[in-house]
């Protein structure tokens, strides 16, 4: 058993190269560790105090966030909140304020639960996770990533240094929306994200719309038509509730996953729109929606 | 959010609570403390064929491993003696308690768990309510008939305790009723879920034992203990730390024998914490899941004429305190209501569940959910307003409720029309939301109860109580009712509680009590104090006894007040010579005799002392597409009498209110085929928490009560439970225009019954 404490990128290479298991916030590792999911690696080394890690580097092509970031600084930074809102509001909707400040969106992705919020808004987004091993770096995007629940095809020795999202074209937008019992401590029940660009004319010129806790990974919706944000809308729930792969159990019924899946992927493209538009929805949009929250 | 102007109170134990200087029982570490940890049976029922703890007990640093053959072979519980320390021969439930293993650290004692072995003959699992009614069902006690029992409890065989309220002609009253509306309904079982999960640390000295526990009724755990390790009362010390909440959840006497016989057998201190789970599978206490029928006829001006109930509730797998719930269900199941014509009939079944046991206001908040369903029903029926229909025929001062009492001066009617006003009822609501009413009631726990105060040389006092402080800070309100009778300030008295070696006996949190039938007690022994005060005083100040007045901290006469002495001055003399040492216990109120129904199994519960009374309004936002379900506002109107502690008052209404949304929408027991939780875990097991907190007014009837508590006060810890699933479940059948039949109402059940009924709003 031992603990390696890395304050450099490099640090934590070396340690994982030889074994080790990376821990940022522990909300998942320890949390589950404690639950008898699995147990402690034999040899972890801490990433939290790696400030390279901890970086939010915005250009005009796109954003890069460090692994080490957490939920609440994602919730409330003024660029992604407004020009990335889907995924600040999955971040707004992890656990409780104590996890935000201590769950990382690094730890979110490779965790590669199929109810991760953060999963598909970064999906829809069409994000990429950076590796770096002693051996090198690349991108990975999110499809390739997740493989299985708690699974993903990064190698042992790899860690994700960064997630990169390019900068959405104009009057695009996009939202996330979970249903959950509720506000607080909370898992998805099911979820859905949806990325959106408006035409001139009103219309939707792109869409992309992914989902959150209806099949072993977070999934992308395929084949839904453009036309009219009503219209999209109602395409992304049906397709939603026909593509969508849930099983039954004591948190909800197969039945009512594929029903709610398409009602959360119909009020996402709706809120997506509504953002493109440049009208003010806050984040996160469960609150302003009224899913499980209405105030 | 409340309304009323609410003065300063600090808690003594607040303080201590908030910035975690306070110790609870799972922090204290004696010198060689062993760690306790239990076999279960995990299986719902079988027969045991083989235990062998032999392996488990050689493994180096496991110092015992106790079965039942360890312990006197005692069956213990109140109503019905069903239950032994460990199983014997059988296994009821899944958390029934095999062995226990008291080792050196919890890997060695996990370990010797492991290698405890244990052979099970499968037996049938009785797995729902009515089905174990069945004349054809297994049993769950084959032996039922042999057991002792309370004499006046009906029982046959998986039937532990039949009740039944007849009053009247129901089956006229019926006939002769212009409509008759028929409901069923189905309430699952919820659990307390107190956040410190139980704990109990035993140490022997010589011949006696001293158990610090979580328990919210130390003398009711010491009598366990006593009765089964067969010892005298006198070497049985039981202290109870800082309790994390209970919620009746620890009610009744645990597993602080089990930790005794550990302790006993190693010669060592001894450990038991809790895990999550184990407090969601293991304990005796958890609110019973029922199955409801009725029928209530009506005439077309709106009068109830006849009301039949029946009723099942699931008993579990062991009786433990719930054999009076069958008769406390009818009561509720009748309601506070006008009934001339009544029958209630109630079983309480063996199940091979987890055992039911007194959670905040059993049976209540479950019964009124069903009733106060079934009363919009059948309002909705003859097109009567349900506020309307309530008012006429609610119990009133004057009135007959449904079991034949007639009450003395209550504020039922009061409390409707508050709670109603004050949430805007009748106002124009969008149509996802409306607001749903309920009313319930509650009666007040009438018990012996004592309490010593005194004043030490310095004028600083004590008060020595057996009550429990539970959380709800009714004991922490003794210090205003002695600093009151004494003329000095609550903060002069330190608290010295929750020990059963140095305080005399009170029944604990529960019944919602303490403050009811202790504060009696405690002013009573603060009484004694003040007639050696004034006789002091009288010396000194050549008065008489009569027309000295205890004031600000001072003993003067009576319109003179320059004639005074500060309280401290006599204490101090009093330090010399008789000292200032008062005790107190009072005479328990009566309670009425009832003569106007008839009743088989009673247990004492058709007519209540100083009853509590209720009205919610519950403004309610349903999202239809998904059938989740937010509480957007809550009004709560309650007669509890006089508030003698308004902020520990208002305090437990809106504890009571979150716990109610939750038995209302979220939290509820899923049992798998073998009935075995399928949800015994927080993250499935689902709390409300602070961010789903509406906003909650509060408004406090204050009638002047006969026969009641300390300055006319009743209870008040387990009333503000009641209403709230009810008031909930009526605005969400005005939006989704139909009733959720099964509780918790649950979004996909909300949902589910939206989409299957075809009556959608
Ligand atoms: C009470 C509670 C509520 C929660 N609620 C939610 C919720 O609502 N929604 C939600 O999505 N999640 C929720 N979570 C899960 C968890 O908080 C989040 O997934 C969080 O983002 C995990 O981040 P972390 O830094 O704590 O991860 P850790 O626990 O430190 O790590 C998780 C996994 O990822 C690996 N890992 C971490 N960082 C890296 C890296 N940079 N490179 C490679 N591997 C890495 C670890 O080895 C481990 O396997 C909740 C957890 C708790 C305890």
């Amino acid at each position: 058993m031992s603990f390696t404490i890395a304050t450099t990128i490099d640090e934590a290479l070396q340690a994982l190269a030889t074994g080790a298991r990376p821990v940022a916030g522990g909300s998942d590792l320890v949390v589950g560790a404690r639950h008898g999911k699995a147990p402690l690696p034999e040899h972890l080394v801490a990433i939290d105090r790696i400030s390279e890690l901890q970086c939010i580097d915005v250009t005009d092509l796109g954003v890069c966030i460090g692994a080490g970031v957490n939920h609440h600084i994602i919730e409330h930074h003024p660029l992604l909140s407004n020009a990335f809102a889907g995924l600040s509001d999955g971040s707004a909707l992890v656990g409780s304020p104590s996890t935000r400040n201590v769950g990382t969106l690094g730890g979110n992705v490779m965790n590669s639960s199929p109810a991760m919020d953060t999963g598909s808004p970064l999906m829809v987004l069409g994000a990429e996770a950076e590796l770096r091993s002693l051996r090198g770096s690349r991108r990975v995007g999110m499809a390739d990533l997740w493989t299985g629940p708690g699974r993903h095809s990064a190698e042992a020795d790899e860690l994700c240094v960064a997630i990169h999202i390019a900068m959405p074209a104009s009057r695009s937008n996009s939202a996330y929306l979970r249903l959950e019992y509720r506000r607080s401590m909370e898992i998805a029940v099911v979820g859905a994200a949806a990325a959106v660009t408006i035409a001139d004319d009103g219309s939707v010129s792109a869409v992309r719309v992914a989902l959150t806790a209806v099949a072993p990974t977070i999934i992308e919706v395929t084949g839904i038509g453009l036309g009219s944000v009503a219209e999209v809308a109602a395409a992304a729930a049906a397709a939603a509730s026909e593509q969508a792969r849930p099983i039954s159990d004591v948190r909800a019924s197969d039945k009512y996953r594929r029903h709610t899946v398409g009602v959360m992927a119909r009020r996402a493209v709706e809120a997506a729109a509504r953002r493109a538009l440049g009208e003010p929805v806050s984040v996160p949009v469960n609150r302003a929606a009224g899913i499980g929250a209405a105030s | 959010m409340s309304t009323t102007t609410v003065p300063r109170f600090v808690r003594a134990d607040g303080p201590d609570k908030v910035t975690g200087s306070g110790r609870y029982t799972a922090d204290l570490t004696l010198t060689g403390t062993l760690v306790a940890k239990f076999k279960y049976a995990e299986v719902s029922h079988a027969r045991i064929v083989r235990l062998d703890v032999s392996a488990a007990r050689a493994i180096p640093g496991v110092f015992a491993v106790l079965t039942q053959d360890d312990v006197p072979d005692v069956r213990f519980g109140p109503f019905v003696q069903d239950r032994t320390l460990f199983a014997r021969d059988v296994v009821r439930f899944e958390g029934e308690i095999v062995a226990a293993v008291a080792a050196i650290d919890v890997p060695t004692a996990q370990r010797a768990l492991n290698a405890i072995v244990v052979e099970y003959a499968p037996l049938p699992v009785v797995n729902d309510i009515e089905e174990a009614l069945a004349s054809d069902s297994p049993l769950v006690h084959e032996g039922w008939s042999q057991y002792g029992a309370a004499d006046v409890l009906v029982r046959e065989r998986n039937d532990a305790s039949f009740a039944s309220i007849a009053k009247g002609d129901v089956e006229r009253g019926l006939a002769e009723a212009d409509t008759v509306v028929h409901s069923r309904y189905v309430a699952d079982g919820c659990h307390a879920a107190p956040i410190e999960p139980r704990a109990v640390v035993a140490q022997w000295e010589g011949n006696k034992v001293t158990i610090w526990t979580t328990t919210q009724v130390p003398f009711d755990a010491r009598a366990g203990v006593c009765e089964t390790l067969e010892m005298p009362a006198s070497r049985v010390r039981i202290i109870v730390p800082h309790l994390g909440g209970g919620f009746g959840g620890k009610c009744g006497f645990h597993y602080e024998a089990h930790v005794a016989a550990l302790a006993k057998a190693t010669k060592r201190p001894v450990r038991l914490v809790f895990s999550r789970r184990e407090e969601f599978i293991a304990p005796d206490r958890r609110r019973e899941g029922i199955v409801f029928d009725f029928e209530t006829g009506v005439k077309a001006d709106g009068t109830i004429v006849a009301r039949k109930v029946w009723l099942a509730i699931d008993n579990g797998a062991y009786t433990a305190d719930a054999g009076f719930f069958s008769q406390l269900a009818a009561m509720h199941a009748l309601g506070p209501y006008q009934v001339p014509n009544a029958l209630a009939e109630a079983h309480l079944v063996y199940t091979n569940h987890q055992p039911s046991g007194s959670v905040r206001a059993p049976t209540a908040p479950q019964t009124c959910w069903a009733l106060e369903s079934h009363t919009d029903e059948v309002a909705k029926a003859i097109g009567m307003d349900p506020v309307a229909f309530r008012i006429k025929n609610a119990v009133a001062t004057g009135k007959e409720g449904p079991s034949g009492q007639v009450y003395d001066e209550i504020g039922l009617v009061d409390c409707i029309e508050a709670a109603t006003a004050r949430a805007g009822y009748g106002d124009d609501l969008p149509d996802d939301e409306a607001i749903g009413v309920a009313i319930g009631w509650w009666p007040s726990f009438s018990a012996a109860s004592g309490a010593y105060v005194k004043i030490d040389g310095d004028g600083s006092g004590q008060i020595i109580t057996g009550a429990q402080e539970c959380g709800t800070g009714a004991v922490m309100t003794l210090r205003q009712l002695v600093a009151d009778e004494l003329g000095m300030q609550p903060e002069d008295f330190e608290l010295v509680y929750q020990d059963t070696s140095a305080a005399p006996y009170d029944m604990g949190a529960t019944g919602s009590q303490t403050l009811f039938n202790n504060g009696r007690a405690a002013i009573a022994a603060a009484g004694q104090i003040a007639e050696q005060l004034k006789q002091l005083a009288a010396d000194m100040l050549e008065a008489s006894p009569a027309d000295i007045v205890l004031a600000d901290g001072a003993a003067s006469v009576a319109g003179t007040p320059s004639r005074s002495v500060p309280i401290a001055e006599l204490a101090g003399i009093a330090a010399g010579g008789e000292l200032l040492i008062g005790h107190g216990s009072g005479v328990p109120p009566t309670v009425q005799e009832v003569s106007g129904a008839m009743c088989i199994g009673d247990v004492g519960m058709t007519a209540w002392v100083a009853p509590q009374f209720s009205c919610h309004a519950v403004r309610v936002k349903l999202d239809k597409d998904t059938g989740v379900a937010r509480v957007l506002h809550v009004s709560t109107a309650h007669d509890s009498g006089t508030i003698i502690n308004r902020i520990g008052a208002t305090g437990q209404v809106e504890g009571g209110v979150m716990m109610g949304i939750g038995q209302a929408l979220t939290e509820g027991t899923r049992y798998n085929d073998e009935g075995q939780q399928r949800n015994a875990a927080l993250l499935e097991y689902k709390l409300q928490t602070c961010a789903d907190a509406p906003p909650i007014d509060i408004h406090f009837v204050e009638i002047n009560t006969p026969n009641a508590g300390p300055r006319g006060a009743k209870g008040l810890a387990e009333a503000p439970n009641v209403a709230t699933a009810a008031a909930i479940a009526n605005a969400i059948a005005k939006i989704a225009g139909t009733p959720i039949r099964q509780l918790p109402m649950t979004a996909e059940r909300v949902w589910e019954t939206m989409n299957t009924e075809g009556s959608p709003a």
